[in-house]
Formats: C-alpha cells, structure tokens, sequence
C-alpha cells in the first residue's frame, strides 16, 4: 500500500536480525511492496523513521547505502520505550518505516580528499555509511582513517567489517575501549586521546564525527589543536523528533529544523544557529 | 453601494446553513464561550466585542486526531489512513483568528503537505465577524491583522446600526454560500474600526536576534508553572506530539497538541535534554513565534494579537509586556 500521506509507514518486514553488541542490534528491513525496494534510493547520511506499531515511531540514521539493494540497514539500541519494543521483535516481524529524511554526507565535497570517520559507541552507526560510500568508489578519496571508540570491546559495533575494511587500499582502522577486557590487546584509551596519539594531518582532510556529547566536545578540542576548521569537521546531530517533515518543531535549533535542513552540518554552521544544543 | 443583512434574516441563515452543514459558531460552554457545533442558530453567542476563551484553531488542528489506524487480521497488518471529509463552516471568528488559520497554512501546507490539516482546511469555510470593540488584551494591528481585516475570509460582517451587518463577500466559497441569505443593496457606509494598541512591533524580528544570550528570558521564566496554557489558547501554536495507542485488535497513531513549554518537549531516549531549563524553554517559544517563524516561513510573526494568553497566563507573564521590554533590551555584551 503506498499513500501520499507523510505520515503513514510503508509496510516492511524485519528481514534479518544482528546482535551487534549487548544492547544493539542491526535491522535489516525489506519493504512489503517489491515495487518500493527498487525505488526506494536513499543518500548516506540520512534518516528514516522506524515504527513498532501500538508503541510509537522513532527516528534512525540509516546504516546501509542505497548500492545494498537486499535491505535498508538501521543500528538501534535499546534506550528507551520504542527501541525497547523494537528490540523484542523477532525476525519477520512487521513493521513500519517512513523516511528517507534529511540532508546527506556530502559525498562530493569529500572528493579528492582524506577522510577522517570517527565514531563512538551507537555514533559510529551513522558515519559507516561514508566509509562504504568511499570504499566503493575508492579512487575517488584519499587516505582514510577510521577511529571507533566504545566503553569496552563488546560495545564495539561492526566487529565484523574492521579486517575488510583495513585490507582496503589506503584505508586504517584503529579501535579503542575505555575499559578493556581479558581478550582485548587492543587500546585501552579514550577516543580523544588516541586522537592526539595518531595526531592526523588536517591538509586536504575532511573529518565526519558521531558519538556521545561529551566524547564530541574533547574530541573536537584536539581536532582543533591538529588544526581543523570548523568547515572541515562534519557531525550529524540528533534531536526528538516527531514528524520528520519541518512541522512538528519538536527538532528545532535556532532557525533550523535538524530533520530538513540536517541532520548533516558543519560545526562552522552549527556554531552559527542563534540557539547551541 | 454596500451589501447588508438584517439580524433575523441572518439567524435564517444561518439556520439553513446548520441544515446542510456542520455550523461551528461561539457557544456557552458553562461560565465559558468557545467554538461548539451548533444545532441552531439560537445557540450561537452573536456578540462582536467578545473574544472566545479558545481558539477555533483545533477545526483545522484538532487537539487530538488519529492519523491512521493499523488493524492485524489474519497475520496480515493493514494501515487505514484517517480522511476527514465533512464539509464545516465556522461562523463568527473574529479577524484574528482567521489571520491565526492563514499562519498554520505556511508549516502545514508547506512541502510535504500535511494531508489531514489540508483536509480540514479545504473542507472548510470560515464566515467573520468583525469587532467592533477592542478586548482589554489585544493589538493585533500591531501584527498584521486589524479589527476589519476580512482578507483571511471567505464572507466578513460587521456590525452596523440597527440590528444590521455589513456583509463582505470575500471569496467564490463564501459568495456561493451567501446565495442563500437575504442580502440586500444600502448605501450605509462600513462602521469605523475600534482603536486598538500598538505596541512597538517595529523592527522586532531583528531586535529579537541581538538579545538571544540575555538574562532577560531566564527572569520571565522564573515565575513560569510551564503549564502550557499560553500554547493551548493560542491560535498559531502548532507543536505536536504523536503516540500510539493500543487495543486488543486496534492500533491507533495519534496526533495531539504539545507546547515547547512542557519539560519533556526535547528530551531524547536516553535522557538528554538540550533545553531542561525554564528561561530556555520560555525563550524557545517566543523565538519560534517572533524570530523562527519569520525567518523560515515567509517572514510574518506567528502572533495574531488575540492576547489570549495574556487574559489565560496564571502568572500574568504579558506578550505585550515583554515586546515593549524587547525593544528597550541592550544586547548582551559579550555576543
């Protein structure tokens, strides 16, 4: 069924269901109408709204790239009532989903450049879509370095893709936990610090960040010390949303609604909304 | 030449109108007035100085209204899309409160259009009365509506002397409903309009922008029970909140009314709230209204005048009071 109605869902059935930590898990969504899973083109970066019917609807950055045509990818962790829900559905579940919403990665600005992903915790989710778009159009970008912090190992998400992902020509993955564990020989470090310690070049780099707000705040410290302007650095912000059409105002930052206008900014054009969330 | 309608001719009128349509006009609600569905037109409270406490937003926007059902039969999940169709005529609203209605259009009906409020809005045909008194509370020719403004029409009257309305066609909707009352030629000229206050709206969407970071807002806000009123009675506040809610064998997504007053409005799953503090949550909704809205949508404020929520506020904080205080603030040093 489709409608021209915003507000109703397209039918879709939970295809496939990964635990990818304790408290996340990948859903893999393919629209009931065959019609829509061809059409449905989406660009990195944006967002759709996921509903658990009779609980409510929330809003996720999509993981996947529209190249994935099996399925529309979403990382949810349980939070609160709707993902709660979500996450006591099994596969083949119905569900629905409304979307895609928002602005995008600009992709093409990012050409001929270095491309710095940092991530933290469930935010490494909506910055997994850059590293696709760029591994599957490689020589398009330069160098990339990918930083994925969490609290321990097993809130790492996407485990699985770290070794496809560094054996890829000019392209590294470090990893990082704030606590380690008794199998983990990796870093036990906090994000910002592991950062400095890599210390990369802010020439001809562009930086795409997501994670908790506090990582964010002594992360973009260093980016600035390594010398990053702010027109460099990219972030996707995260408010309550309800709509995802400009109309609700529940998203509203200064003069910006972060589901039409983002929620892809800059932090040069984040620092210039009237009001700083 | 002018068109005028006698009082009882237009009591037949209207009695014909509540015959073919559904007729919302003011009513006695208990001690109050407010928008009600009328079964004739002896309910209707025809008095042109008198301000409802509400405002005839929730026909168009109503405070509660199902988006769409989800029914599960037989393993299969069927989402049945809401479509209001009934045909409404509100009768009586004064200009303020039409100009409230051509505000909603701009976020409503702005791309993707919100298919119910569109709905409603089309189905709808809304008959004036202009004032001929200024409320105590009012200014709204201060914000770009007056007390004779009939372009947010689809037929305006106003009161002239003996028992007689001057009847102004607006729109082709309110010519064809107007075919069937006894209108007649007079060359009685329209009565003056009410002086009402100006308050120095000059320049305010500008000046608002300078004074963002004062601590003017957190003072206001400091007497503020966040109880929402001032959003409730206003005739362009238009935040939601959408919920579902669940029976045994139905599932119904509902659209109600929120304001960005109420603590929660922010919040994320997970507990982080940008605007947890009152002077914040104050602020938003003045900005919305005389910075964002503007700034967004076209560039008029979403304020009509009404000054409902001056008359409704249980703490007295005053529109009026704080555009005066806005034009005399000094901008924070430091921005």
């Amino acid at each position: 069924m489709t409608s021209d109605n915003p507000f109703i869902p397209h039918p879709a059935t939970l295809k496939r269901i990964v635990d990818l930590t304790p408290d996340v898990k990948l859903f893999c969504v393919e629209f009931d109408d065959p019609a829509l899973r061809d059409s449905f083109d989406y660009k990195p970066g944006q967002f759709g709204f996921i509903s658990a019917y009779g609980v409510g609807e929330s809003p996720f950055g999509i993981t996947s790239t529209s190249s994935q045509k099996e399925s529309v990818d979403f990382a949810v962790r349980r939070v609160g009532t709707v993902t709660n829900a979500l996450h006591e559905l099994p596969e083949g579940a119905t569900i629905g989903v409304r979307g895609p919403f928002g602005n995008s990665w600009p992709m093409d600005h990012f050409k001929g450049k270095n491309v710095l992903v940092i991530g933290g915790g469930i935010g490494f989710a909506p910055v997994r879509p850059v590293i696709i778009s760029v591994l599957e159009n490689r020589s398009d970008y330069g160098d990339m370095l990918i930083l994925n912090g969490a609290r321990t190992p097993a809130d790492l998400v996407f485990k699985d893709e770290f070794d496809t992902w560094s054996s890829s020509p000019g392209t590294r993955v470090e990893l990082t936990v704030d606590r380690g564990d008794d199998a983990w020989k990796g870093r036990v470090a906090l994000l910002p610090d592991v950062l400095m310690e890599l210390s990369p070049s802010s020439k001809n780099t562009i930086t795409v960040i997501c994670g908790p707000p506090i990582m964010i705040r002594f992360t973009l410290e260093k980016l600035k010390i390594l010398g990053f302007g702010d027109d460099q650095i990219f972030t996707t912000l995260e408010g309550k949303m309800k709509c995802g059409l400009g109309k609700c105002a529940r998203c509203n930052v200064g003069e910006k609604y972060i589901c039409q206008d983002g929620p892809v900014f800059t932090f040069k054009e984040i620092s210039q909304f009237l009001e700083q969330f | 030449m002018t068109q005028v309608i006698s009082k009882n001719d237009l009591l037949s009128w209207l009695d014909k109108l509540i015959s073919q349509h559904i007729v919302v006009a003011p009513a006695n609600e208990g001690e109050l007035v407010l928008f009600k569905e009328v079964s004739n037109a002896g309910q209707i409270v025809l008095n042109d100085t008198l301000i409802t406490t509400l405002s005839p937003k929730d026909w168009l926007f109503p405070r509660t209204e199902t988006l769409f059902a989800v029914e599960r039969k037989d393993g299969k999940t069927e989402v049945i899309p809401s479509a209001p169709n009934k045909q409404v005529v509100i009768f009586g609203l004064h200009p303020c409160d039409a100009k409230g209605f051509q505000l909603l259009d701009k976020p409503f009906l702005a791309e993707p259009e919100d298919t119910l409020y569109k709905q409603h809005r089309e189905n709808t045909t809304l008959i004036g009365l202009g004032c001929t008194q200024a409320c105590p509370e009012c200014f709204c020719s201060s914000v770009g509506t007056g007390p004779h403004d009939n372009s947010n029409m689809d037929i305006l009257l106003i009161s002239a002397s003996n028992d007689t309305y001057i009847v102004q066609s607006v729109t082709d909707k309110g010519a064809s409903l107007l075919s069937g009352a006894q209108v007649q030629e007079s060359n009685s000229s329209s009565p003056s309009e009410p002086g009402i206050e100006q308050l120095p709206t000059e320049g305010l969407v500008e000046k608002v922008r300078e004074v963002f970071d004062s601590p003017y807002w957190s003072r206001v806000a400091d007497r503020c029970l966040h109880c929402n009123v001032c959003a409730y009675v206003c005739p362009t506040c238009y935040c939601f909140d959408i919920r579902d809610f669940a029976n045994e064998d139905k599932i119904e997504r509902i659209r109600t009314w929120e304001s960005c007053q109420s603590p929660g409005f922010t919040k994320i799953a997970g507990g982080h709230n940008p605007r947890a503090n009152k002077g914040s949550r104050l602020r938003q909704r003045w900005y919305h209204k005389f910075c964002y809205f503007p700034h967004q949508l076209g560039g008029e404020v979403a304020c009509v005048g009404c000054g409902r929520c001056v008359r409704s506020c249980p703490v007295n904080i005053d529109i009026r009071e704080i555009i005066r205080d806005i034009q005399n603030l000094e901008a924070p040093s430091d921005k």
